[in-house]
């Protein structure tokens, strides 16, 4: 199934955006101000909500016009571009954001056409809306396809920790190695798992400059 | 709106093309998906995270009714998405370079598509058939594609190393760590904020 890549779903969505010559501003600058303003850290909704490991939206106004000979032709409709990639099974996934971030969902796709009336409170309705506006991927490539988030963070965090164990350890002799080992090991685990979104634990860049 | 967040940039691009070449697309994916060694190419880029592409027949746009005027287009379209690590430039000179061939087993169905090569027609055709991102997140802006790898392989001996780390005398550990230590020793490049480029 050309949306799945090993454990890793690639959802795209477009949802037309309504076209009401009365909104003052239109809809599709009422999307755009709200994402404006939205955080793209820790507290963005899709690091509150599980299982978004990189996700994008984009107002598509039209389509692009290449060029004679080919001809030059418009949309009908704005549409609300959702490009997600996230851990496992659709339905979970939706069902976690309208669990998760009803207001964002609601504030963003109230703006949409025939986005349910009760929001993302309707979970059914919601999921039902978000695929029937869903499009299948034709060729989807991860770089990486077994990991969820959870993993892939867990990993970076035991990544910089082992290199600042390792740095800390040099030439140590094998009692002392063994015994710090097992502390770090057993410490690491009681760690909390670093957040969603976050770029991490400060350190100073030891490199850097022009064109690095 | 941000085509970047962290170490990822986010690039969007849609091209049209005649329907019935569309057909012919639809059979190169299948087969390139299917033909796992035909991806080397892609995987051994090694700085995009997730990539895809996405055929929309000229009636299949969504059409929900309630006041919604269905499409009425001529040409079929092909979307791409793509999250890659380094700058706009190096990617497309890097695609044009390793790629030339797969991307134009893929976009030559476009219309006014020029190929890959030269890469100068080729940029100014991605510029054009671009279009940006209004939001974009990522649940580790700090790590690129080639980090991420890492950072499984570290885990995955950190794990084994743990698991025996109890069990062993002082100098059988000694000599497993030293083991871990050269397994590691190539995955463990700083992660955080991009060096500045200029």
């Amino acid at each position: 199934m050309p949306n799945q890549n090993g454990s890793v779903y690639g959802l795209t969505i477009l949802s037309p955006i309504i076209d009401d010559d009365r909104a003052t501003p239109s809809h599709d600058l009422q999307i755009r101000a709200y994402l404006a303003q939205l955080s793209t850290r820790e507290d963005s909704p899709f690091a509150v909500a599980p299982g978004t490991h990189l996700a994008r939206l984009v107002v598509m106004d039209d389509v692009i016009y290449v060029g004679m000979p080919s001809c030059e032709e418009h949309l009908k409709s704005k549409y609300l571009v959702f490009e997600s990639n996230c851990d496992g099974d659709l339905d979970t996934y939706l069902a976690g954001l309208a669990d998760s971030i009803p207001k964002h969902l609601d504030a963003i796709w109230s703006h949409c056409v025939g986005y349910p009336t009760r929001g993302a409170a309707d979970r059914d309705a919601f999921i039902a809306y978000m695929k029937s506006c869903q499009l299948e991927t034709t060729f989807y490539f991860a770089a990486v396809n077994d990991k969820s988030v959870p993993a892939t963070l867990r990993a970076l965090q035991i990544q910089t920790a082992v290199a600042d164990f390792i740095a800390a350890h040099q030439g140590d002799d094998p009692v002392t190695l063994q015994r710090d080992f097992i502390h770090f090991a057993a410490q690491l685990k009681t760690l909390p798992p670093p957040p969603a979104g976050s770029m991490g634990p400060h350190r100073t860049i030891k490199t850097g400059g022009h064109n690095e | 709106m941000s085509n970047i967040n962290g170490k990822v940039y986010a690039l969007n691009a849609i091209t049209p093309m005649k329907p019935w070449k569309t057909w012919i697309l639809r059979a190169v994916f299948f087969v390139l998906g299917h033909v796992k060694p035909l991806q080397n190419d892609l995987i051994n880029l090694s700085f995009i995270e997730f990539a895809r592409w996405v055929i929309v027949p000229r009636r299949a746009f969504p059409c929900l009714g309630k006041g919604q005027l269905p499409e009425e287009l001529k040409y079929d379209y092909l979307l791409f998405f793509s999250n890659f690590n380094g700058t706009w430039n190096q990617y497309i000179d890097a695609f044009s370079a390793v790629l030339s061939k797969g991307l134009n087993l893929v976009w030559r169905w476009s219309e006014k598509f020029p190929g890959s090569v030269p890469v100068t027609l080729f940029k100014e055709y991605i510029a054009r058939v671009q279009f940006d991102t209004d939001y974009y997140y990522t649940a580790y802006p700090q790590a690129t594609a080639n980090d991420l790898k890492s950072a499984h392989i570290v885990q995955s001996s950190f794990d084994s190393l743990s698991a025996i780390a109890t069990q062993s005398s002082p100098e059988q550990f000694a000599a497993a760590y030293l083991q871990f230590v050269l397994e590691v020793q190539a995955h463990l490049g700083e992660t955080g904020e991009a060096p500045a480029v200029g």
